[in-house]
């Protein structure tokens, strides 16, 4: 069932973001026409024009990341705790089906806006010739691949894998923060979204209160010159040291976030 | 088995008590009136039912389960609001519909939609009010379940649609489900009905067949509905 929520989150989302997608190209094919003798000073009107032009492509890259963000919101509240989540929690799927097809088109809007944006960066500094050093680019990052030794390759290889799951877990983690809220606040009788701000903030007061006082209590069991007094390792190792360690504070804060969201919807869903 | 089953069904709104001590059983093979005047608990209850409310007491079981995945295979319900997608065009209505529900008679409702003139490319959104609620009926009715929850199926139409609504009923239930009409409309739906139960400020009132009505009280369902709940 997960499948099927997702295809049709996919679709609901979609006709929303690829329009702002093709925005984004439109834009960024008119500043880099822009960029070539439109604004030389030749004509008032085309100097004009070409500002215009930039400042939209400027607006189209701010618009993607604002609508991505303002989406997984949206879908969240409309789709299950206004009039659509009446036929939502009455289809044949669990809770956590329904949280994790918003978490995961999410995630997938967030990840393909950071790369239209790139895409459309590529576009706009695209001139004779970029193509070809793009290639070259590309070649020597490859040569210089080859020349890694195995231990450095491994390494490489497992960094990019830990950092994408490190990514993926922020934006996790990001989307739950606003799901927990919203889900707690609408529990609630009335003023829903009041109470939904209060949870908000609320949540983030305890968290960062008692992340600090962890921090503290950490602090003075002086773990870090127990365990390097002990322990040397190589900088490669504690590269993946670091990278796991924010992994799994991030699923720590993910899960407290996705029991609070379950727990409203399973046990506490009170929809108007 | 029962279809619905309640047993001191409680719920609360704040202060405010909605349902208290509600216990009701529906077999299946029944239409079902559920009445009672605005703000009865009418819609608290078939909310119940369908586990968009969590109670504060008492006990509901649908087919035999708690309201939840399970039983949202068997229930087909109807909201008295609209609560399909408005950018949704009719035929992703028909594959949203027919991706989730095992039951749902695809050809059914695409035959129900023609007959009302609806385009397979027409968005909800570009649909009258009325044409809408319709809509929703026809994806609520094409669905074989062993329990149709209708809540206020009838309300603020024209008496054009509230036949429309409920020949549509009639006419593609499956006969050995259980169908629940929500509605204070007693007059267009008692030629319908099987079954009442009467509601009043939270509390079941009365549960009685339509024949013992008419035979031991000597008086239509409409007629009793008048007398009981007299202001």
């Amino acid at each position: 069932m997960l499948r099927k929520l997702l295809k049709h989150e996919f679709r609901a989302t979609g006709r929303i973001m690829l329009p702002i997608y093709l925005i984004l190209l439109v834009t960024a094919v008119g500043s880099n026409l822009a960029g070539r003798g439109m604004m030389d000073g030749r004509s008032e009107a085309l100097n004009i024009l070409g500002v215009l032009i930039i400042m939209a492509f400027g607006f189209a890259i701010c618009g993607a990341l604002l609508m991505a963000f303002v989406l997984m919101i949206q879908r969240f509240y409309k789709n299950l705790l206004q009039d659509e989540g009446y036929l939502m929690f009455t289809l044949p799927v669990s809770v956590h089906q329904h949280i994790w097809s918003k978490l995961i088109v999410s995630a997938v809007w967030f990840i393909a806006t950071v790369l239209a944006i790139i895409a459309a960066s590529l576009v706009v500094a695209y001139q004779g010739g970029f193509l070809r050093e793009l290639l070259d680019l590309l070649r020597y990052f490859l040569e210089g691949l080859q020349k890694l030794k195995i231990s450095e390759a491994f390494n490489g290889t497992i960094y990019l894998v830990e950092f994408a799951i490190l990514m993926f877990l922020s934006l996790v983690a990001f989307s739950l923060q606003f799901y927990a809220a919203l889900a707690a606040g609408h529990s609630q009788a009335n003023h829903k979204m009041l109470w939904s701000v209060a949870w908000f903030f609320g949540m983030q007061f305890v968290l960062q209160f008692g992340g600090s006082l962890l921090m503290v209590g950490l602090n003075k069991l002086d773990l870090y010159d127990r365990l390097f007094s002990h322990w040397d390792p190589t900088p490669a190792v504690a590269i993946h040291v670091g990278l796991l360690m924010a992994i799994g504070f991030l699923i720590l804060y993910s899960a407290i976030f996705y029991a609070i969201t379950t727990f409203f919807l399973k046990k506490h869903l009170n929809l108007e | 088995m029962p279809v619905l089953e309640c047993k001191g069904l409680t719920k609360r709104f704040g202060r405010a008590t909605a349902l208290e001590d509600v216990s009701l059983t529906i077999e299946p093979g029944r239409i079902v009136g559920l009445l009672g005047p605005n703000g009865s608990g009418k819609t608290t209850l078939i909310k119940l039912a369908n586990g968009l409310l969590t109670p504060e007491g008492g006990y509901i079981a649908v087919c035999g389960a708690a309201p939840g995945r399970e039983s949202h295979g068997q229930v087909s319900y109807l909201p008295e609001r609209t609560a399909i997608p408005t950018w949704m065009t009719a035929r992703q209505l028909l594959d949203f519909y027919g991706d989730f529900y095992q039951d749902f008679r695809r050809e059914a409702a695409e035959e129900m939609l023609d007959h009302l003139g609806i385009l397979p490319q027409q968005t909800i959104k570009q649909m009258s009010k009325g044409t809408r609620e319709k809509v929703q009926l026809v994806m609520v009715m094409s669905r074989a379940a062993k329990l149709y929850l209708l809540d206020e199926p009838i309300g603020g139409v024209d008496p054009a649609t509230r036949d429309y609504i409920l020949s549509t009923i009639i006419g593609n239930y499956n006969p050995e489900a259980a169908v629940v009409i929500s509605t204070h409309l007693i007059a267009d739906v008692e030629k319908v009905l099987d079954e009442v139960i009467f509601i009043n400020q939270g509390h079941v009132v009365l549960q009685s067949t339509v024949d013992d009505i008419r035979e031991e009280k000597g008086m239509s369902v409409d007629e009793l509905f008048r007398e009981v709940f007299k202001c």
